[in-house]
């Protein structure tokens, strides 16, 4: 198994307007290719703030990241970007979809930054591939806001998968889903782990979810 | 360039505020910008004009707001009277406009004729582009020589002549084209500095001794009325004062230079300070409201950017596409005050307007393409100030999960 990620966190300053405080004191974490590894915690932990750690959208902290291998710290902002589009997907609630774009736009949103480098057929089939897995293909030309919670969930799963990242990092994925959509979501994510060896990261409250995962970590509020 | 498109079709022009109301916002400020600097470039080219007559001696002849012009006083023997005296006391400049004569030309212009004397003719220093500079050496029963603007030059080339019904003289004559003047040479108004007359269609008539004596009184009179007095002193003014009172019962007052230094400095300075002060704070505040509105925009679109930089779009990329999206307005925007503009200029052609008709690329003239230049300089400012605003407020809200929870 090869260590995909290797974090060390001495301390992250999270300011508010009135306070700061400081969380994920003494944080490591590392994960090896094809983990699924759950983050649970009570509010306010910090669970968030590891997930844009993680997911490189946030290098204001105290510490050492490395990420596939190489270190983070002097990447680029431009490189940061080019790994969140092609090796990381975001998997979040079904609200994180832009309203004013169909649900095939905003899966496809991922390719948009990629150009054709995979070839102009070669994504189209993986996006043929991915709408079909997730049984979105009857909704691709509704707006977001015609569409139920499910199928926004679904549709930001697709948007999360479609570049077949290396990690998936999910936050709070099922929180306003029903019993039968939640378990769709999971399964979703369950079969990408499987069937591509992704690594999942998923931040839930969701105790019975977190325990279908491999290891699961409790973040503690810091002293 | 896709992504670009996205962008603009996907994401800006969805959102009202950040399209219509942009371009609102810049348009008024080009509006503003250009009108301010024409105006202001205007007014400035006349106050270098009249530079020549604001010197030591020199006094320019105004007739008193409070004189009468009672034509059963004034008679031709008066004015003989009163040129005769300015012939044998002083040097003076003569100039007079605004006498519409009947000479066929390509354009169909209305033409009109300017009188000035050898003197005025000196101090202005006319450019020619073909020709001759003016004689003023000439007899009544000659062909007498004169220049024309670049819109007759067609019709009439250098030494062709031209047969008008001189009304002055209330007989016909027989003009001789001795040269062209410039394109666009004008002449402002001593009181409205930013007003002008161009000469595209004006027979620059030479007046000499001969002419005026044997000119109608309404030429003596009018070309009284602006008379400027050259190399003289406050007493000989002072007696000339009283002698047109005494032989045609007009009050004039004559601007010495101190006054008229009073006046263009004070008046027209002050005019000029107000314009580009009112301009100024006027740009400020659309600028101000520009930013607001390009702040409001990123708050309603923070989750869209948010998504976009969540899968790979990059702040220096969304920077570029904000500089892209803020560029085409402006040039939007300045191609239709170019619009606007060339409008204008065209409508004195279509209007047969002689004294605003120009020549120019697209019918622009230099200080239109020098407002334009100031515009788009204005709107390259506008522009970085809006964008960076925007970049410091998007990342201030630093792309997280959180926000789009």
């Amino acid at each position: 198994m090869t260590k995909i990620i290797d974090l060390r966190i001495k301390e992250k300053i999270y300011k508010s307007r009135k306070s700061q405080i400081s969380i994920l004191n003494d944080f490591n974490i590392e994960v090896n290719t094809g983990e699924k590894i759950a983050i649970v915690g009570e509010s306010g932990v910090g669970k968030s703030s590891l997930l844009n750690i993680l997911g490189l959208l946030d290098r204001n902290y105290d510490g050492e990241y490395t990420l596939f291998g190489s270190p983070t710290e002097h990447l680029l902002t431009s490189e940061l970007a080019q790994w969140r589009n092609q090796r990381i997907g975001f998997v979040l609630q079904e609200s994180a979809l832009i309203n004013s774009l169909t649900i095939e736009d905003n899966i496809k949103l991922p390719i948009l930054y990629t150009g054709f480098e995979k070839g102009k057929s070669k994504q189209d089939e993986d996006f043929e591939m991915v709408t079909n897995a997730i049984e979105i293909k009857s909704i691709l030309k509704k707006k977001p806001l015609e569409c139920s919670g499910g199928e926004k969930a679904r549709a930001v799963f697709a948007r999360g998968i479609i570049m077949k990242p290396q990690i998936i990092l999910a936050d709070e994925p099922t929180a306003s889903l029903d019993a039968e959509n939640k378990e769709r979501i999971v399964t979703l994510l369950f079969r990408m782990n499987k069937e591509f060896n992704t690594t999942i990261i998923t931040v839930t409250h969701d105790l019975e979810i977190a325990n279908r995962h491999d290891r699961v970590i409790h973040l503690e509020r810091s002293k | 360039m896709k992504i670009f498109k996205f962008f603009i079709s996907k994401i800006f022009l969805r959102k009202a505020i950040l399209g219509i109301g942009m371009i609102l916002l810049l348009f008024m400020a080009n509006y503003i910008t250009n009108t301010a600097a024409r105006s202001i470039l205007s007014t400035f080219q006349g106050y270098q004009e009249t530079k020549y007559i604001n010197q030591k001696g020199v006094y320019i002849a105004n007739l008193d707001p409070n004189s009468h012009i009672d034509m059963d006083v004034i008679n031709e023997n008066g004015t003989q009277v009163v040129y005769d005296y300015l012939n044998n006391s002083f040097h003076y400049a003569f100039y007079t406009d605004g006498f519409i004569v009947s000479v066929p030309n390509t354009d169909d212009m209305k033409v009109s004729l300017g009188y000035m004397n050898e003197e005025y003719y000196e101090l202005n220093q006319f450019e020619l582009s073909q020709g001759t500079d003016l004689d003023f050496n000439y007899q009544l029963d000659e062909k007498i020589p004169v220049l024309i603007g670049k819109g007759l030059s067609k019709t009439y080339p250098i030494g062709s002549t031209i047969i008008i019904e001189e009304s002055a003289l209330g007989r016909p004559v027989t003009l001789k084209v001795q040269g062209v003047l410039k394109q666009n040479a004008y002449h402002s108004n001593y009181y409205a500095l930013n007003s002008k007359t161009y000469y595209n269609f004006l027979i620059l008539f030479p007046v000499n001794e001969g002419f005026i004596n044997n000119a109608n009184i309404d030429l003596q009179l009018n070309g009284l009325m602006d008379v400027i007095i050259l190399e003289t002193t406050q007493k000989e003014i002072a007696d000339l004062r009283e002698f047109i009172e005494n032989n045609l019962g007009l009050k004039f007052n004559f601007f010495s230079q101190k006054e008229n230094y009073e006046y263009f400095n004070e008046y027209y300075l002050h005019s000029l300070k107000i314009i580009a002060i009112t301009a100024f704070v006027l740009i400020i505040i659309i600028a101000c409201l520009s930013i607001w509105n390009a702040l409001v925009s990123v708050r309603l679109m923070l989750k869209d950017f948010t998504i976009n930089l969540l899968v790979g779009l990059s702040y220096s990329r969304l920077r570029k596409i904000f500089y892209s999206y803020f560029g085409i307005l402006s040039f939007v925007n300045l191609i239709v005050i170019f619009a606007i503009t060339a409008c204008d200029r065209y409508g004195c052609w279509l209007r047969k307007d002689a004294t605003f008709a120009t020549y120019g690329l697209f019918c622009l003239i230099g200080m239109d393409w020098f407002a334009l230049s100031v515009v788009a300089l204005l709107d390259i400012l506008i522009e970085i100030v809006i964008v960076e605003s925007m970049l410091w407020r998007i990342k201030k809200v630093p792309i997280s999960l959180g926000v789009l929870q």
